[in-house]
């Protein structure tokens, strides 16, 4: 896979479902947890592309 | 009541059986699900890594604490990183060699030609991701055997 933005859904998935298991025990808060550290990953990196439009290299 | 400690003995196999086979120390604990998790999770990262040819770094004395990192992080993922030392490189290599050291070339040609790939940086991201990610279990297991964590 060649996508910049699918391998960051992905790895972000990944990073996320692991420290969601590893420091939550509740079903529930392993979901919310997974949901919020993917989506401020996958958010952040968008934001950050976003902000760099106006320097390009 | 809250359950005993595990014994100093079996804490360390599960420490050693956690980095050899991710998630085996958790299997070992009693939270075999959890476990399992874990060993799809990072069996998923380290594969994507190897597909997308991550960097199976070389310790180099030039710059040693970099590259040393960088190993430490691939060795994480316990043995499987040997297999796969031993099919990129044909042998359990680590370290880039002296300059004049006859394995030189070679280890450092199939290293740059890996690097070159359009897709090492992604690969390489997956792969010390899954060595970090299983050294970071070993603790959860530690915290577990020591009943911090349930």
């Amino acid at each position: 896979m060649r996508s910049h933005f699918g391998h960051l859904v992905v790895y972000s998935g990944i990073v996320a479902a692991f420290f969601s298991v590893l420091t939550r025990r509740d079903r529930t808060d392993q979901l919310k947890f997974a949901a919020w550290a993917w989506l401020t990953m996958t958010g952040g990196v968008l934001l950050l592309a976003y902000l760099m439009l106006p320097f390009p290299r | 009541m809250a359950d005993a400690e595990v014994s100093t003995g079996r804490t360390a196999l599960a420490i050693v059986l956690g980095w050899v086979v991710p998630g085996a120390g958790h299997a070992l604990l009693g939270r075999l699900r959890r476990g399992l998790f874990f060993f799809v999770l990072i069996g998923a990262s380290f594969t994507l890594g190897l597909a997308h040819d991550g960097r199976l770094s070389l310790y180099s004395p030039t710059d040693a604490f970099l590259t040393g990192l960088q190993v430490v992080a691939n060795v994480g993922v316990g043995p499987a990183d040997l297999a796969a030392r031993l099919s990129v490189y044909g042998e359990p290599a680590y370290e880039l060699p002296d300059q004049n050291d006859p394995s030189y070339a070679r280890r450092a040609n199939i290293f740059r030609d890996r690097q070159r790939s359009a897709v090492s940086a992604y690969g390489t991201a997956y792969l010390w991701s899954a060595g970090l990610m299983n050294l970071l279990l070993l603790l959860d297991v530690w915290d577990i055997a020591k009943r911090r964590k349930d």
